[in-house]
């Protein structure tokens, strides 16, 4: 169906459930600030079916938004939710099946070059009066850091990343040959939690204070860093410094990427021209950085070159370090007695957290494209990403924040969370954009996992990650250049 | 209507007997029949999917977009010319002759154990094949949290007893998580190669073990040269039947090291996993199985061969 075909078909089908629907909107809760209308109302479901993830993408935030999704349209939204390990899996399963079982579908940035061609562009449709209220939906408010390097691709050429920063113009975005192929929900990056009730301990502060020669405070450069996880490692009390992720997968890029942006380097690891540069001087300092923390300062507890990032959370949440920087919602165990915080993760030169948004995507097979695209519409909208604030949900308008920094009771539950989550996203690095990027992945991972256990040098490591990543890009026919 | 050739209830037969093609043919086709259920399943779950299997092997698969084309052997290339896929070939063989032999070893003792006539023994076998029931992702993530250095049971108590200074990091050194993939899968199966061997145990007659006793041999003599031999066929089942299963081995690997440290613990499962399922490169995936089949098929059937030699059940 053509777009005209579609607007005239839900102007006419407006008309006739006009009555229906103003009943419904009546009844409807308000709770959501200004309910989205069904003024268009193209061969309406009962049901819709989404694919989620698990925590990963906070799904008990979204089930709560559900029920009025409900009252607003009458339509039921059947969620299915997977762990993020067999998330990649199954997306790309039903995809691959040309399966029209899920209308909707949560898409991971890095899994959007392999699978381009089967999610439906909704470009035409945001900017589709009839489907969307400009005013109300408000692309602009989306955080377009977060909002480019998740949902803005190139349908030719799926590898190449939109090179604007300003505010989000779904216009202009078409007009450069590129299209959207979903709106964010969850934005993850690497911040950095802290045990509050350590750092302001008065033994400790006067303590570091003495050792030091300044007051002890929460690090916001890697220098002071390694002073403030030297001075609380204190393996006898069980307590270390600060946790990293350095064992075989996906987390150990992470953490070297952060390194590597914040030591100068292009955190992306890959540009676009299809060259690696993560093994340069700046790659070789950062990691070389973060294999003395492991090291030369040891500074982190024992197991660091076989953690993960479920590791890194047990080992915060039980109180065994002072400082971790993770994805997960951060907490402490009740045993451990203690308060925490949180704060950007500390830089060399500039700020570089690992950041990666998912979004919700129409499925190109699905037969209920409109109402898939109503939905997301909704789930993303401003109120709803308002609404799940109080289930910590990661947000991706600027607007989230917002009402977060203005109600204290935020503050009070969550201490700086907002505040340091969405100023991590604006100086946040995404992945590079490849169809065989699981490959590239565990080639840099091996690289720091080996430079971590000392089984070879970090320069050693990073060069024979850098030529096998050659390989690996010429096989998947990325040609340099 | 009468069958011709058919007998009556006198006993007198109704007409001349059916041609003996017919009767040839009537039995065939019963014959088929009752194979058909079983043929139909074979080829819908063996045959098909190994058809599937070669075309994609040859094939640029690309299961997402319109890009799928004939590659010839460049899939074989690819897999075969990977220096890193030998290393994972080599370390997936040792990991079966480790985890296999030892398994062995501990399943002869504990049915050598179990087959002393005692009242506890029902109780221990019951015991002991209990990690036979524990789902291998289950039982890696356990021991994931036993091994860990900080809060892990094994460093906790060998700390404890004075056997360890430091907290080891078992699963962030190549040699120890070797120990650590191995004691994982020997925990696991040693049962079921116990209860192969205890039922051979209860099946070796006792006359030849009667007449070595009245002849003098003690114990290690009676089981080196009278129990052992008479075992041989049960230990071959259980030594094949593990093997296979070894080589296959992926869950506990995949949660416990993930391949690490570095890619010292990589089977060529987890490079299937992530060829196939990660990067969804089903062509390359392919080959690799192709390979890997043709590798297992090879060694087991000379491990067949070498152990049918010496053992009369593989040769009936």
């Amino acid at each position: 169906m053509t777009t005209s075909n579609l607007a005239h078909t839900n102007r006419r089908s407006v008309l006739k459930s006009g009555v229906a629907a103003v009943g419904g909107l009546l009844t409807a809760s308000t709770v959501l600030g200004r309910p989205y209308l069904a003024r268009a109302q193209a061969a309406k479901p009962s049901q819709l079916t989404m694919l989620y993830a698990t925590v990963e993408a906070d799904s008990d935030a979204v089930k709560t938004l559900l029920p009025q999704f409900k009252s607003l349209h009458g339509i039921d939204i059947a969620m299915d939710t997977m762990p993020y390990n067999a998330l990649q899996q199954k997306v790309f399963a039903e995809l691959a099946s040309k399966s029209a079982y899920y209308d909707i579908v949560i898409v991971d940035a890095p899994w959007m070059s392999a699978v381009i061609d089967n999610i439906h562009p909704i470009t035409d449709m945001i900017l589709d009066s009839n489907l969307t209220d400009a005013a109300e939906f408000d692309l602009t408010d989306f955080i377009p850091k977060v909002f480019y390097d998740t949902a803005v691709f190139k349908p030719s050429a799926s590898t190449v990343h939109w090179s604007q920063s300003g505010d989000v113009d779904a216009k202009a975005i078409k007009q450069g040959g590129f299209e959207i192929y979903g709106l964010p929900i969850q934005a993850n990056a690497l911040t950095m939690s802290y045990r509050k009730d350590l750092f302001e301990d008065a033994d400790n502060k006067s303590a570091f204070q003495a050792k030091y020669g300044k007051p002890l405070a929460v690090p916001e450069t890697w220098d002071d860093f390694v002073q403030v996880a030297s001075f609380f490692t204190r393996p006898r009390k069980r307590l270390w410094g600060t946790t990293l992720m350095a064992g075989a997968g996906d987390w150990a890029t992470d953490d070297f990427k952060t390194m590597l942006a914040s030591f100068g380097g292009d955190g992306y690891m890959i540009n676009d021209k299809f060259e690696p540069v993560f093994a340069g001087p700046e790659g070789v300092a950062a990691l070389t950085f973060y294999v003395d923390l492991i090291n030369k300062y040891k500074v982190t507890p024992p197991g660091t070159t076989s953690a993960s990032w479920d590791t890194a959370a047990t080992e915060f949440e039980t109180g065994l370090v002072a400082m971790s920087m993770n994805y997960h919602t951060e907490t402490l165990n009740a045993s451990v007695h203690g308060t925490m915080d949180y704060a950007m993760v500390p830089k060399k030169v500039q700020y570089g957290p690992h950041f990666g948004a998912m979004m919700l995507s129409v499925n190109a097979f699905s037969k209920n494209k409109e109402w898939a695209y109503r939905t997301i519409q909704f789930l993303t909208g401003k109120a709803s990403q308002a609404a799940m604030l109080p289930l910590q949900l990661h947000p991706t308008r600027r607007s989230a924040y917002e009402v977060a920094a203005k109600d204290p009771s935020y503050a009070q539950k969550f201490g700086n969370f907002y505040p340091v989550l969405g100023k991590s996203l604006e100086n946040g690095v995404g992945r590079p954009r490849l169809k065989n990027y699981s490959d590239v992945d565990r080639s840099i991972w091996v690289a720091v996992n080996d430079a971590a256990r000392r089984a070879t040098t970090p320069e050693a490591a990073l060069a024979k990650a850098a030529a096998q990543v050659k390989t690996q890009l010429a096989q998947a026919g990325y040609t340099p250049g | 209507m009468a069958i011709p050739g058919a007998a009556t209830a006198g006993g007198a037969i109704t007409g001349p007997p059916p041609p003996r093609y017919w009767v040839r043919h009537r039995v065939a086709l019963t014959g088929w029949g009752l194979l058909a259920p079983a043929l139909i399943v074979l080829l819908i779950m063996s045959v098909v999917p190994t058809i599937y299997l070669v075309m994609f092997a040859f094939q640029h698969v690309d299961l997402l977009g319109p890009g799928t084309k004939f590659v010839g052997i460049q899939n074989f290339e690819r897999v075969l010319g990977d220096p890193e896929m030998w290393s994972d070939a080599g370390a997936t063989a040792l990991y079966v002759a480790l985890a296999v032999s030892i398994q062995l070893v501990f399943g002869m003792a504990l049915a050598l154990m179990l087959n002393r006539k005692m009242r506890e023994t029902n109780l221990l076998t019951a015991l002991f094949i209990l990690p036979l029931g524990v789902a291998p992702v289950v039982s890696a993530l356990i021991f994931r949290e036993l091994l860990n250095p900080v809060y892990g049971w094994v460093d906790f108590y060998l700390q404890s007893w004075g056997l360890m200074g430091d907290p080891v990091d078992w699963l962030a050194n190549p040699l120890t998580a070797w120990i650590s993939i191995i004691t994982l899968d020997v925990w696991q199966w040693t049962p079921f190669v116990a209860l192969i061997l205890l039922a051979g145990l209860q099946g070796v007659p006792q006359e030849p073990r009667e007449a070595a006793v009245v002849d003098g041999a003690g114990p290690l003599s009676l089981f080196w040269h009278v129990t052992l031999p008479l075992m041989r066929p049960f230990i071959a089942i259980a030594l094949v039947l593990r093997a296979i299963e070894a080589f296959k081995t992926f869950a506990g690997v995949y949660v416990l090291t993930g391949g690490g440290p570095g890619t010292s613990t990589t089977l060529l499962t987890l490079d299937m996993y992530r060829i196939a399922l990660q990067d969804f490169d089903v062509g390359a995936a392919s080959a690799l199985g192709i390979c890997f089949l043709f590798a297992l098929s090879f060694v087991m059937s000379r491990l067949l061969a070498v152990l049918a030699k010496s053992t009369d059940i593989l040769e009936d």
